[in-house]
């Protein structure tokens, strides 16, 4: 069963400007007593996510809400492992197969069959499992002889489309995904919806970040908003749409 | 400086009076960052399937239109080590039978060590994308350098063909050419501490890399690979025994000429590999959680 939980996780960004990147000032800064370079040891940090609790349980949709830097990416990534909370506990039961930026390990001049064998290789496939899944991982993509030929010839869509297929090909027990279907055509999102229904009946929780309120409403169990990196609203889709419409109309 | 947040967790707070009886069965296991660099060097080296697909995608994508393709490699390095070869014994006044094979197999040794190094210190810059997107060993980065620079040594290593033939004939070949394995191992290792040290520096510090570029240079000449340590006089050879460079280009030269590499070269290239290790697990085990906060 998968399941999510985090207890009063936090994640902070150091911003480094370009002198407290540079060597030479560190340098200096030690040999000079901390008198001409102060700048490098200044440095900005940014809660990127303060103090959040929350449980997702097995079957859950859940939509992510917010406005831009509200740390709904920033969440994502710390669910996929990638950041590791600076304080607070994180417990991630399952496994996860991140969607986050469609363009992860797709090399244009590569062809579609070769980018899918290498993005299998990337979530942890073995030669033998993507070999056994290419023909249907082909059909979902519907791009057909297209897959032969370099990606640099694909639209955006179709790139989601080559993307989409192969990262939920592995069934994962959690599909994290960020921002990905704005340039998917109706068809494709019809066998996309499908595709994810299905995956949720593999006992999966998903969690996605869209700005789509009919994504949210047609996909999604349960909605979370986000704001200023603290959680402000957890629960039904309506509400939480409600929530947020009603605090953007009055600010 | 940055100032290390050590984590520091609190206990479970958790009252959630909906869900008591899930309470009792959420155990939360807190791994020491020991554990996590660990972890992180194992499942590198677990997953050699996506570096070795990323390093030889890499290869692949830089020569993906050209009709020789990696081959290029090969005929730069032959030219350059061709013409070093020719003008230098004439330069130096060495014996051309010796001192062409030499010349070669060192360039090939020196060409390994030094863009290994120098593409080391990018790693992480140069990964950054998929760093961001998917959890991966940060180690398994490391790997995928040393590996392609290790494809191209291997597609570098035809050029000596020919000079072995035509210089020594085939009494060249013997039983010491085995040792290029277990030479080019200890290059490996090496590569592998003093990588992890050099990516994190180099992400952390941008200009880094341009320190360790003039730095190369530098040793380029001070390393013998042009010139042979025995036209030092004799109090000044210390000099090049106490290289480590000179050590870890021997552990391929003197197999590929039919040469045992002498104690000192080994015993040199293994004091490297262990300060490697201490300087490697210094830094891994303290900043490594920091390293995407850099890229």
């Amino acid at each position: 069963m998968a399941q999510i939980n985090l207890r009063s996780v936090s994640v902070e960004f150091p911003i480094y400007n370009l002198s407290g990147r540079s060597f030479k000032k560190a340098v200096l800064h030690r040999t000079t007593g901390g008198t001409i370079s102060r700048d490098a040891q200044e440095k900005v940090i940014i809660k990127a996510l303060n103090d959040i609790s929350i449980d997702f349980h097995h079957g859950e949709r859940i939509g992510l809400i917010g406005h831009n830097g509200s740390g709904k990416s920033t969440l994502l990534r710390l669910l996929a492992k990638i950041y590791e909370p600076n304080t607070g506990q994180l417990h991630i039961e399952g496994q996860i197969s991140p969607l986050l930026d469609i363009s992860l390990g797709v090399e244009a001049e590569l062809t579609g069959y070769e980018n899918i064998y290498s993005r299998g290789i990337l979530l942890g496939l073995s030669r033998k499992q993507i070999k056994n899944q290419m023909h249907e991982i082909a059909e979902l993509t519907c791009l057909g002889d297209y897959l032969s030929m370099p990606v640099r010839t694909y639209s955006a869509g179709m790139k989601i489309r080559l993307a989409f297929a192969v990262s939920t090909s592995i069934k994962p027990d959690i599909l994290l995904i960020d921002e990905v279907f704005g340039a998917g055509d109706a068809d494709f999102m019809e066998k996309a919806k499908n595709r994810m229904v299905s995956l949720l009946d593999q006992s999966s929780i998903v969690i996605m970040a869209t700005h789509s309120d009919d994504l949210i409403t047609e996909f999604c169990t349960k909605a979370l908003i986000m704001d200023a990196g603290r959680i402000k609203y957890f629960g039904s889709t309506e509400e939480a749409l409600s929530i947020y419409h009603g605090k953007t109309l009055s600010t | 400086m940055i100032i290390e947040t050590e984590a520091t967790f609190s206990q479970p707070l958790y009252s959630d009076e909906r869900e008591t009886s899930e309470q009792n069965e959420i155990v939360f296991h807190q791994k020491s960052q020991k554990m996590l660099a660990w972890e992180d060097i194992r499942d590198g080296l677990l997953r050699w399937r996506i570096w070795l697909l990323l390093s030889y995608q890499d290869i692949r994508l830089r020569y993906q239109r050209s009709t020789l393709g990696p081959f290029w490699i090969t005929l730069s390095m032959a030219i350059t080590v061709y013409s070093m070869g020719y003008l230098y014994s004439h330069l130096f006044k060495m014996n051309m039978h010796d001192y062409f094979p030499y010349l070669v197999a060192g360039m090939l040794g020196w060409s390994l060590v030094s863009t290994t190094a120098t593409e080391l210190v990018e790693t992480f810059t140069q990964s950054s994308e998929l760093i961001r997107q998917i959890k991966l060993p940060y180690t398994l980065y490391i790997h995928k350098v040393i590996m392609r620079n290790f494809i191209i040594f291997f597609h570098n290593i035809l050029v000596i063909v020919p000079i072995l033939i035509l210089f020594r004939g085939t009494s060249a070949w013997n039983i010491h050419l085995l040792l290029l394995l277990p030479g080019l191992l200890l290059i490996y290792a090496n590569a592998f501490c003093y990588g992890i040290v050099l990516s994190m520096i180099g992400a952390r510090y941008r200009d880094i890399s341009q320190v360790i570029k003039s730095l190369i240079q530098i040793a380029f000449f001070l390393t013998p690979v042009m010139w042979i340590p025995d036209i030092l006089p004799p109090d000044k050879r210390f000099f090049a025994l106490i290289n480590p460079v000179y050590a870890l280009i021997e552990m391929v030269r003197a197999p590929m000429l039919g040469n045992l590499p002498t104690a000192s070269n080994v015993a040199m290239s293994l004091l490297a590999t262990l300060v490697g290790i201490a300087l490697s697990y210094y830094l891994f085990t303290r900043r490594r959680a920091r390293i995407i906060y850099w890229i």
